[in-house]
C-alpha cells in the first residue's frame, strides 16, 4: 500500500520542530560515567606504576592491562546510553566519531611506538643487566618515555569536546593535557607519570564528576516536571 | 564546507611538496639541510590567517558544521604544534613521520564523518595504515609515506569535494 505523504500546517511544523529540539536537549545530558571511569583508571595506572618505580616492587601483572579490561564496561555503557537516547543529536554523532577516532589512534600509537622502539629492547635489557642493584633508575619500560605523545593525544578530543559542547571543565582539561605534554618532554619518567595522573584527573575525572552532578539535577527536574 | 576545502588543498599541497622535496634533497642529492623545505609551512600559516580573517568578514551565517570544523582543526593545529615541540626534543632525525601521519588521519577521518564525505573517511583510514606501515621503513622512505598519506587523505578528497560543490552549486 502506498503511503500518502501528509502536508503539515505551519503550526504543526513548528510544534514538530519544538518537540525535536526538546528531545535533542534531553539527550544532550551525559551521565559522565564513562569519563569518570577512564579518568580513574588512567590515574590509578599511572600512580601504581610510579609506586612500582619509586619503591622498587613489581605487581604480578602489568597494571596497564586495566585499561584493556575497561573496554568491556565502556561497551556496556555505550550500548545502554544508545538505548536510552531518544534522538541522536548532531553533537552525539560528532562526539561518537571524535572519540572513536581517538580510541583508534591510541591503539595505533602503541603499535607505532612498539615498532619504532623494538630495536631498543635488547639494548635496554643489556643496560638493566649492567646496572644491577640500581633498580630505581632502570626498572621501567621504555614506552613510558613516550608519555608526552600520549598526553598530546589525550588533550585533543578532550579540548574539542569541551569547545564543541561548551563545557569549560573539559576545555581546560584538554589544555592541561597539552601543557603537561610539553612539561613531560623535559621531565624524568617519575614526573611524567605524575603528570599523566594529573592530566587524567583534570581532563576526565573532575569533568566527569561535574557532568554526573548536572545529570542528577537534570533527572530530578525531569521527575518533578513529570509528576 | 565548500569554502573550507581550500584549507585542505593549500595545506595538502604544501605538505606534499615539502615531503617529496625533502626526500629528494636528502636521499638523492645528499643535501645536509634538507629539513629547510619545511619553512614552506610559513606560507600555509600566513594563508590560513588571511583566509580566516576574510571569511570572518564575509560569512553571514555560521552553521553547526562550520563551528565543529573550527573546533576540530583548532585542536589539530595545537596538537601539531605540541607534536613539533616533542619531536624537537626527541630529535627530528628520528622516526617522526608515523606520528604526523597518525594525526593527519585523525583529522581527516573525523572531518569526513562530520560532513559525511566518504573520500575523507577512507583517506583518514588509509593514512592510519600508512602511519603503521611507515614504521617498517627507514627515515628517508618515511617521507614518501608522508607524501602518500597527504595525497590520499587531503589532496584527492579536497579536489573531489570541490568538484562535488561545483556540481551542486555551479
Amino acid at each position: 500500500m502506498e503511503a500518502e505523504e501528509k502536508k503539515l500546517s505551519e503550526k504543526e511544523s513548528l510544534d514538530l520542530i519544538a518537540t525535536m529540539i526538546n528531545k535533542a536537549k534531553d539527550s544532550f545530558h551525559d551521565t559522565g560515567i564513562g569519563v569518570i571511569m577512564w579518568g580513574t583508571i588512567v590515574t590509578i595506572c599511572s600512580l601504581v606504576r610510579l609506586s612500582e618505580i619509586h619503591f622498587g616492587f613489581r605487581l604480578p601483572f602489568d597494571i596497564y592491562l586495566l585499561t584493556l579490561a575497561a573496554i568491556i564496561p565502556q561497551v556496556f555503557f555505550t550500548i545502554k546510553e544508545k538505548k536510552e537516547r531518544k534522538v541522536k543529536s548532531y553533537d552525539d554523532v560528532y562526539m561518537d566519531y571524535l572519540w572513536l577516532g581517538f580510541g583508534i589512534c591510541i591503539f595505533l600509537l602503541i603499535l607505532i611506538i612498539n615498532n619504532i622502539y623494538a630495536d631498543l629492547g635488547p639494548l635496554i635489557g643489556d643496560y638493566k643487566e649492567l646496572s644491577k642493584g640500581r633498580i630505581d633508575k632502570t626498572d621501567f619500560q621504555f614506552s613510558e618515555f613516550v608519555s608526552p605523545l600520549f598526553l598530546l593525544l589525550y588533550g585533543f578530543p578532550t579540548f574539542v569536546t569541551g569547545a564543541a559542547c561548551k563545557f569549560k571543565p573539559m576545555l581546560w582539561g584538554g589544555i592541561c593535557c597539552w601543557v603537561c605534554s610539553v612539561i613531560a618532554i623535559y621531565s624524568p619518567v617519575k614526573v611524567d607519570l605524575l603528570l599523566t595522573a594529573a592530566s587524567a584527573t583534570t581532563a576526565w575525572l573532575i569533568p566527569g564528576i561535574l557532568m554526573e552532578k548536572e545529570y542528577r539535577i537534570y533527572k530530578k527536574e525531569q521527575a518533578l516536571v513529570n509528576v | 564546507m565548500s569554502d573550507n576545502s581550500i584549507y585542505f588543498l593549500v595545506w595538502g599541497w604544501i605538505t606534499f611538496i615539502a615531503c617529496a622535496s625533502q626526500f629528494m634533497l636528502k636521499h638523492i642529492y645528499d643535501y645536509e639541510k634538507h629539513y629547510l623545505v619545511w619553512l614552506l609551512t610559513v606560507v600555509g600559516i600566513a594563508f590560513s590567517i588571511y583566509q580566516g580573517r576574510k571569511q570572518e568578514k564575509t560569512i553571514k551565517v555560521r552553521t553547526y558544521v562550520d563551528e565543529s570544523m573550527k573546533h576540530l582543526w583548532g585542536g589539530m593545529g595545537i596538537s601539531f604544534f605540541v607534536l613539533s615541540m616533542i619531536l624537537t626534543r626527541l630529535g627530528w632525525g628520528t622516526a617522526i613521520f608515523p606520528f604526523f601521519i597518525l594525526l593527519y588521519g585523525l583529522g581527516t577521518f573525523v572531518s569526513g564523518c562530520i560532513i559525511r564525505f566518504r573520500p575523507l573517511i577512507i583517506g583518514g583510514i588509509i593514512a592510519w595504515v600508512l602511519a603503521v606501515g611507515s614504521t617498517f621503513v627507514s627515515y628517508d622512505f618515511q617521507m614518501l609515506f608522508g607524501a602518500a598519506a597527504i595525497l590520499i587523505s587531503y589532496i584527492i578528497p579536497a579536489h573531489l569535494l570541490r568538484n562535488r560543490t561545483k556540481i551542486v552549486h555551479p
